[in-house]
């Protein structure tokens, strides 16, 4: 197991470097001038040429490229241009927000997106089955942003009891979280009561009800859990998506995250913030499909040999 | 006897005063952008500019009309040929590291600004200065280069902040993170979207700052701004999107709050291009426009038409005959520039809401008089490239921009300068219109050329006069400020350049 780790560990390398390259490169064709954003709209053009040297943005690209990647490995992304603080601070503050609001999102949403999955496919086709689905399908098709609005109305304006928005106690958490949440935890409960409803077909169901095992131990250990293999990637992707999309509801809940960050760094071409923010997201989607690997590889030992 | 019952009289009206006295609590802004630093000398946003006015003061500043009103110095003597000017420093004052506001300290802060190796990107307020002399400990003498007669605005300005020297040589380069000023309010902390000051116990302004401190958070969704004060979070919002007047009008609570602004809006025409070189294309496409329904579409009502390129709050402004709406006059001036039916042309613009919905109505005005716009909103850094980085005029592709424009040291010069001088060609600075009028050119350099205000006035109504006629632009309008905060704050206002005033921020309840 050890050594099938390593061996995927070491075949990130040269992905993250060819990322690398490819997000300096489109960072780098963003129409625009850096220089020009920076320096402001009453800036002159001697102004605006000192920020560019400042900021070695005169220099030629492959320098500049030289430049990124060696500090990079160093962990050192540069300077802010918007800012003009140390990139890694700027992400730092963020990070640790963004993250926690996706796991909390993430918890909730697959728990209760699991529970309505089964109850859906075992009541297939009575209430629970409709209700649930109607659930999931209203929950991919709100807008996150009119729900987020809607919620801030009724539970901080006008009951008053969760704060409209920023970052700090648990109390702010509930709001953001059940809004970036919902559309995951629908996606799961669809996702989950088809896995189920295929492996529920399958031969061996069939006959472990024909041996007559009770009805809760079918459902429990021989169907949920041959399902929760696709269902796992399905977590793994959607947090994913989570650490890098909670634009909408980080803006709406203002909430001090990555995705707004990102915002803001492309609309002032903020160069090293986009570079070293596309490479972080990158990176996590790069160790969160190693870690589903890694699961399916507990799971199924074929796995590890191929 | 008498006298405990005096004492207890007395301790008792003392605590029943207590409740009608101002009580010291916490100020909370909701903004809707993060600041971008905190070295003045080194931020181009307004917002980061004037929040930064809590912490650092210049040697004058702005009233509530924009008119320029001393702060760390008291008076000025300038040369008659406005080389030379005089400062008499307000004597007492410390920065908030305990050190002296001095001569010494203008000195410090005027050479690190115009030092072209710190490259500031504000050096350009002080870059006509020679040197910097200290006269005695409360006078100092700067010499100019060449005659600059907005001198005095161009050091209220926020990027002409004086910072603490002991700070500077303390701090370095990370002066943009630590803060040392004279201002009413101490820095406290500044992390992702919030900004935290706290009172400054020995400010040198009696009886102020009122409250314990001031903290401005970033919320850039406007519905949440708005919920944020509804809640009680915030006892100040800025801005006040127009849509939401009503919802906040209703609260009783809440107060919105109408400020007149020094934004004015135009599209500018390339005069270089056909058919904009013809000054009947441009006058006629003024009397195309119906400036109060501009007004009422693009801002809800809340803008007043432009009567000049000034807006009417700038020094030096001066209301010039209105183009009234006419579309029959326009018509008539097109078809005899040989466009009796129109033409088609494209507009630039920002790819804001309110950008998007000024050029649809725009489209729609000028399409009354045949005149057909294909509307392209562009996203800041494609307009850089398109607009501001255009090396030769003949190169540019631009044809009409709608645009806006705030002239932050408040006078005249700043507002026709970068914009209409014929100096002023992409990519120096922002003549979109390529306007070039050697007599408005004249007037403006003249106007510049001289510390005498009578003499100023006299340049600048001549040249809002030939800018009037000549017509680069299409004017529109200048929008007031919108803001919204609770019934108990008090001494909080909006400054028309967009920024605000929390100094005398006060609760009273």
């Amino acid at each position: 197991m050890s050594s099938y780790l390593i061996r995927r560990l070491i075949g990130t390398v040269p992905v993250i470097l060819v990322i690398s390259l490819l997000v300096f490169a489109f960072v780098h064709l963003l129409p625009g001038d850096p220089a020009r954003l920076v320096a402001g709209p009453d800036a002159t053009p001697q102004d605006v040429a000192n920020v560019r040297q400042s900021l070695g943005l005169d220099r030629p690209l492959w320098e500049q490229y030289a430049v990124f990647l060696g500090n990079a490995v160093q962990g050192d992304f540069g300077i802010s241009l918007k800012t003009r603080r140390p990139v890694i601070e700027e992400i730092g503050e963020r990070l640790m927000p963004t993250f926690w609001l996706t796991v909390v999102s993430m918890v909730w949403a697959t728990v209760a997106g699991l529970l309505i999955g089964v109850l859906s496919a075992v009541r297939r086709g009575r209430w629970q089955d409709y209700t649930g689905m109607l659930v999931a399908v209203s929950g991919i098709s709100f807008p996150s942003f009119w729900l987020g609005l809607l919620l801030i109305d009724a539970f901080s304006v006008q009951l008053g009891w969760l704060p409209t928005g920023g970052y700090g106690t648990w109390q702010h958490f509930v709001m953001p979280a059940f809004t970036l949440g919902l559309g995951v935890a629908a996606v799961m409960a669809r996702f989950t009561r088809s896995a189920f409803a295929d492996i529920a077909r399958e031969d061996y169901v069939r006959t472990a009800r024909a041996k007559g095992v009770p009805e809760r131990f079918v459902v429990w250990k021989h169907t949920l859990r041959n399902a929760l293999v696709p269902v796992i990637t399905m977590v793994g992707l959607q947090f994913g998506f989570l650490l890098g999309g909670s634009i909408v509801v980080e803006t709406v809940f203002s909430w001090p995250g990555l995705g707004r960050l990102l915002v803001d760094s492309v609309s002032y071409r903020d160069y090293p913030v986009i570079q070293a923010e596309i490479l972080l997201f990158s990176i996590e989607f790069i160790l969160i499909n190693l870690a589903v690997d890694v699961l399916y590889a507990l799971a199924n030992p074929e796995i590890r040999y191929k | 006897m008498a006298f405990k019952e005096l004492m207890t009289a007395c301790a008792l009206a003392a605590l029943a005063a207590m409740p009608a006295t101002a009580s010291a609590r916490t100020l909370v802004v909701g903004v809707q952008d993060n600041l971008t630093g905190l070295d003045p000398t080194n931020i181009n946003d307004t917002l980061s500019q004037t929040s930064l006015r809590t912490v650092y003061q210049g040697l004058f500043g702005f009233d509530r009309d924009m008119k320029l009103v001393p702060l760390l110095a008291e008076r000025f003597e300038a040369s008659d040929d406005a080389t030379e000017y005089t400062f008499h420093l307000r004597r007492g004052v410390k920065f908030h590291d305990g050190t002296d506001f001095d001569a010494e300290a203008v000195k410090v802060n005027i050479e690190r600004l115009a030092n072209p190796e710190n490259r500031l990107s504000r050096r350009s307020l002080v870059s006509m200065v020679d040197r910097v002399e200290v006269v005695d400990p409360a006078t100092v003498k700067v010499v100019l280069k060449e005659p600059f007669g907005a001198f005095p605005n161009n050091l209220a300005h926020p990027g002409a902040m004086m910072i603490s020297p002991a700070a500077i040589a303390k701090h370095g380069k990370d002066i943009g993170r630590n803060p040392v000023g004279t201002g009413a309010f101490k820095f406290k902390r500044w992390a992702a979207d919030t900004f935290e000051v706290v009172r400054n116990e020995d400010y040198w302004k009696p009886d102020l700052p009122k409250v314990d401190g001031v903290t401005i958070r970033s919320v850039p969704e406007n519905g949440s701004r708005v919920a944020m004060l509804q809640a009680g979070e915030a006892q100040f919002i800025t801005p006040l999107p127009p849509e939401m007047v009503t919802v906040a009008e209703r609260n009783a609570d809440l107060e919105v709050v109408k400020r007149p602004s020094i934004v004015g809006w135009y599209v500018a025409m390339n005069t270089l291009k056909k058919p904009f070189d013809d000054v009947r294309v441009r006058r006629a496409l003024n009397y195309a426009v119906n400036k109060q329904a501009y007004c009422k579409v693009v801002e809800n009502g809340f803008c007043d038409p432009l009567d000049s390129p000034l807006p009417s709050l700038l020094r030096f402004h001066q209301a010039q005959e209105p183009y009234a709406f006419d579309l029959a006059k326009a018509k008539a001036l097109l078809a005899e520039a040989g466009y009796p039916n129109g033409f088609e042309t494209e507009m630039f613009g920002k790819n804001n809401t309110t950008a998007m919905r000024a050029m649809q109505f725009l489209q729609q005005q000028f399409a009354q008089v045949g005149v057909k716009v294909a509307v392209t909103p562009l996203e800041a850094g494609v307009e850089a490239q398109r607009i501001w980085s255009v090396a030769k005029p003949e190169d540019a592709t631009v044809k009409m921009q709608f645009a806006g424009w705030s002239s932050s040291t408040g006078d005249a010069d700043w507002a026709l300068r970068p914009l209409l001088a014929s100096t002023s060609f992409p990519p120096a600075m922002f003549n979109v219109a390529y306007y070039r009028n050697e007599a408005v050119d004249k007037a403006i350099q003249s106007a510049i050329g001289t510390a005498d205000a009578d003499k100023r006035a006299g340049f600048y109504a001549e040249a809002q006069k030939l800018i009037w006629q000549d017509a680069p632009w299409v004017f529109l309008g200048t929008n007031q400020l919108l803001t919204a905060q609770s019934k108990n704050l008090s001494g909080v206002y909006m400054l028309p350049d967009r920024g605000f005033s929390l100094e005398e921020a006060a609760f009273t309840n």
